[in-house]
Formats: structure tokens, sequence, C-alpha cells
């Protein structure tokens, strides 16, 4: 057994060897045009023979158009406020009081041991049953969508913005505390300005999560784009249209999110980096 | 739908399967005959709390394919909006699911004969104004997900001028949940689905919305409760399965004749 695994190793790394540079690239440029060919040979075929276009036109407005500018606002909502409750997540995760930093912390090992879906259940059928009168909000579905994603990703944020807290030198610090500043203070001037930069890229990624968890909120009775195109396929039983249509709306929600957080992190890199690293 | 339930239902089956074996169908060896189902659908598929799956339909699957053709059979959970493409995919070979025959699904599926009539009706709570199709104007209904509920609820809704909302939910308990939650102030379901849960949990807190509807006017034995709609349910099969459902048929008609089938609607529906 010893020599086979031996002797593959040696065949590999003679493969390997004669691998140079330029073959590497041709072998990329082969293998990811086969790929791109292949996808838009199968894009190519559901859109000319599978998407019936008269359905198409049909349904964007109203269902889809409202479908989406539902989603966008739950989105544009429940993200900043996931970010505000992130950042105070965060701060508390990493703060050198034990009760503060033990209480942040059974918070994120809650929302991320625990299923969105079934966050979201308990909030909107869980929580109205604890009433002993009729439940006094109405739509109460709404405020259970916001509630639930923004739970459920400060507990991210927080987690994103501690990472990117301890991934400055402690020698920062102590360095701002020994020049006088107070904890708020050099938290404020100077650590979290770097720990933000540092974690944009997870909270940006988290966000476009938060996007796509909006299709959970199909079992909320929420008509939202995952919902929008089981109805219509429970009554057309076509797929493809509302299929297309559906991924062409998430990727208008999430491609120029992720466009925006690239911006954003472009601007909190200053010219002036900082020997941190 | 997960993993498990779909495990528990196939194993509720089976528990099933050999009290049948030992009864007499003996099919043993046989094919075993899948059937797609969203289950939980009271009275029709639902898990008792030990686990075991119940409910009219599973009860009339064992009386035709394991006592009468001498199958086995399995339930195999499917949401209700996509159960009649998984059908056709060949996911399973048979729909039991409480299904209504329609002309849009008989595109789609052959159905064999009528196996239960329900009626579409309307819930409310107990302490609720509505007493007619009219009073629900402007107000939020709850429905399941492709159901004929659904449908009967959007048909409403062009009856009222669109002043009517509606909140469709993956099941039906979630549509009730919501009423008692004061989230919706009435569900549009089948009557018998919604006449356990009216006698049921939600007993003392919800009620029908009486009157007379559709199944008046077409003269049946109507039901004390305002009817929207008359559907007949039936068995759904893949368009090429013509043999199988000729058998099935046949078998439905012998446990009309012999008794069988009043036995297991008297168990599931009182009245």
């Amino acid at each position: 057994m010893a020599t086979d695994t031996g002797g593959t190793t040696d065949h590999d790394r003679g493969v390997l060897e004669q691998l140079n540079d330029r073959t590497f690239r041709r072998l990329g440029v082969a293998g990811t045009s086969l790929f791109a060919l292949a996808v838009a040979l199968f894009i190519g075929y559901i859109l000319l023979v599978r998407v019936d276009y008269d359905l198409l036109v049909n349904i964007i407005y109203p269902q889809f158009t409202f479908a989406f500018l539902r989603v966008i606002g739950i989105v544009l909502i429940s993200s900043v406020l996931s970010v505000i409750a992130g950042v105070i997540v965060g701060l508390a995760r990493v703060s050198r009081t034990r009760v503060t930093s033990s209480i942040a912390k059974s918070y994120i090992e809650f929302f991320r041991g625990t299923p969105l879906l079934f966050q979201l259940f308990v909030i909107y059928i869980g929580v109205p049953q604890l009433w002993s009168g009729s439940f006094p909000l109405q739509q109460f579905n709404y405020y259970a969508a916001v509630i639930g994603l923004t739970l459920n990703h400060a507990a991210y944020v927080g987690e994103a913005l501690r990472g990117g807290i301890e991934s400055i030198p402690d020698g920062q610090m102590e360095a701002s505390r020994s020049l006088g500043m107070s904890y708020i203070q050099s938290m404020r001037e100077v650590i979290l300005p770097q720990a933000w930069r540092n974690s944009l890229a997870a909270i940006g990624n988290d966000q476009v999560i938060l996007v796509k968890d909006t299709s959970l909120l199909t079992v909320l009775a929420i008509p939202e784009l995952l919902s929008a195109f089981r109805q219509i396929n429970s009554a057309t039983f076509d797929a493809w249209t509302p299929i297309v249509l559906v991924a062409i709306a998430y990727l208008m929600i999430t491609i120029p999110l992720g466009k925006v957080i690239r911006t954003l992190e472009e601007r909190a890199d200053p010219a002036t980096h900082g020997g941190d690293d | 739908m997960d993993r498990r339930s779909y495990i528990k239902s196939a194993g509720a089956a089976g528990v099933a399967l050999t009290a049948a074996g030992c009864l007499g169908g003996g099919g043993d060896g046989q094919e075993t005959i899948q059937i797609g189902s969203d289950i939980p659908y009271r009275p029709f598929e639902y898990e008792t709390t030990d686990g075991e799956l119940v409910g009219f339909d599973v009860d009339i699957a064992e009386a035709v394919f394991a006592e009468e053709l001498g199958y086995d059979y399995e339930f195999v959970t499917n949401s209700f909006d996509t159960i009649i493409p998984s059908l056709n995919n060949e996911n399973f070979r048979v729909i039991m699911s409480a299904m209504t025959i329609n002309d849009e699904r008989a595109e789609q599926v052959d159905f064999s004969d009528p196996y239960f009539t329900a009626y579409q009706t309307i819930v409310v709570r107990a302490d609720s104004d509505i007493s007619s199709t009219e009073d629900m104007r402007g107000v939020r209904v709850g429905v399941q997900k492709g159901t004929t509920g659904a449908a009967a609820a959007q048909t409403l809704k062009e009856d009222l001028d669109g002043e009517l909302t509606i909140n469709e939910y993956d099941q039906i308990p979630d549509a009730f949940s919501a009423l008692l939650n004061n989230q919706v102030a009435a569900v549009v379901n089948d009557n018998t689905v919604s006449a356990e849960f009216v006698n049921g949990e939600g007993e003392g807190e919800v009620r029908f919305v009486e009157g007379e509807g559709a199944a008046a006017e077409e003269g049946e034995n109507a039901p004390p409760y305002l009817t929207l709609t008359v559907e007949n349910y039936g068995i759904a099969f893949r368009q090429d399965d013509d043999e199988f459902r000729q058998e099935v048929n046949d078998a439905l008609a012998t446990i009309r004749e012999n008794g069988t089938y009043d036995e297991i609607y008297s168990e599931y529906f009182a009245g």
C-alpha cells in the first residue's frame, strides 16, 4: 500500500512538473470557456424554447414588480437595522466586562445556531400566542420578517465586527489609552475605523445573504419573489418562465449590492495604509 | 419536505402494511406504490403525536392498494403546490392528497372516480361580524398556497371587486394560527378539514360562516354552512397510467359496495 501511494504521488509530481505556467493558463482558459459555452447553450435553450414570453410579459406586472419592490423594502429596512444592531452586538462581544460579553456570546450562539426559518416561526406563530386577548398588530408577518432578519443578521454582523476588532493589534488600544484617550475614544477614533474596514467584506457578504434569506418569507404569507414563482407555477404548471424572472430579480438586487460593498471597501481603504499588518 | 417526516411517514405506512399483511391482503414481494401527499392536512393525512401516519386518505389507500389490490404502498410527502409536477417527474406513482378534480389539473394528470365530496367554506373567529360573503369586503383571508381554497378566495376577491386581501400560507395550520392570532379575519378552506379545526383545537374560538351557497344551488344535500364551491376529490395518476387507474377505480367501487368506505368515512367525519 505504502509503495502504491508513493508511486502515485511521484507520478502526480511528474505531471505537475511538466505543467508550466503557460500550459496552466491555457488549461484554465480552455476549461472555463468550455464551461461558459455549456452554460450559454443551456441558457439559450431555456430562453428560446422553454420561456413563454406572453406569460412572462403578463406576470411581470403586477405580481413580480410588487414582489420585487416588497423584497427591496424589506431588505433596506432589515439591512440598516441589522448593521446597527450588529455593531452593538460586536462591541458587546469584545467587551472586557464578563457579563456583557457572555450575554452577547449567547445571543450570537442562539441566532447563528438555529435556522432562520425556525426563528421566523417562533416570532410569527409563537409570539402572538403569548397574548391572552386577540393580538393587536395587523399584518404582523411584515413585522415578524423584519424582526427575524434583523435579529438573525445582527448576530452575523456582530461576529464579523468582532473579527475586525480583534485583527487590530492590542498595542493600538494600549497606545491610545496611554495617550490619555478613554476606552470609548480609543474605540471610536482608532480601533473602529480600521476594524470596520477589515470587517466590511464579511458584513457585505452577510447582507447579500440577507437578500437571499427573504425567500424564506414565503412561509409567512408575504408575497415575495418565491411566492410569486410558486403561485404562477401552480396556476400554469410552467416552471421556466417564472424561474427566469426570479433569477433576474434576485440578481438585480445582489449584483448592485455587491458593487456598493466594493465601493465602500475601496473608500474605507485609505491611501496611507497604516502599518497595522 | 424535510427528510425526517418522509422517513416517519414511510415508517408509519410500513407499520400499517405489516398489519394489512396479517389481515390477508398479502402483497409480499409486490411492487410498492408510492403515494405523493402533502402531510399534514387533517383529517386526510396527518401524523399522531406518536408519529403514526393516519387519515382518511391513508385508510382509503390501505383499503384500495393493500386490501383490494394487494400492493405494498408508502406515503411520500411533497408540498401541495408542486405535487403535480412531482408526479409527472415520476417521484411517486399517484397523488392522494385531498386533491380536488378540476379542469386545469385534468390537463396535467388523469383522475380516478371521485372518492370524496368537499365544499369550500369560510371560517371566522367566534366573535366576528362576518355572516355573509358580502361582509368579507375589505378583510384579509388566509388560505393554503396552491389549493382550491386559494382559488375560491381568488374568485371571491373578483366578486368583491378586488376588495379582499389574500394571505397564502404554506400549510393550513399556519392559516388557522393566523386566524387565531388575529392576522387574518377568515380562512377559506375545505369543509371537512376546517370542521376538524372548528370542532377541535379551535372549539369556542372560531366558527363557520353559515348560510346557503353553491351546494344548495346545485340542489345537493347541502350542509348548514355557507359553501363557496362544490368539489370532488380524486386520486391523480400520470396520463400514461390508464391500466392502473382502472384497477384503482374498480377497487374504489368495491369498497363503496362492501361497506369499507362507509366505515372509514364515519371514522373521520361524524356528520
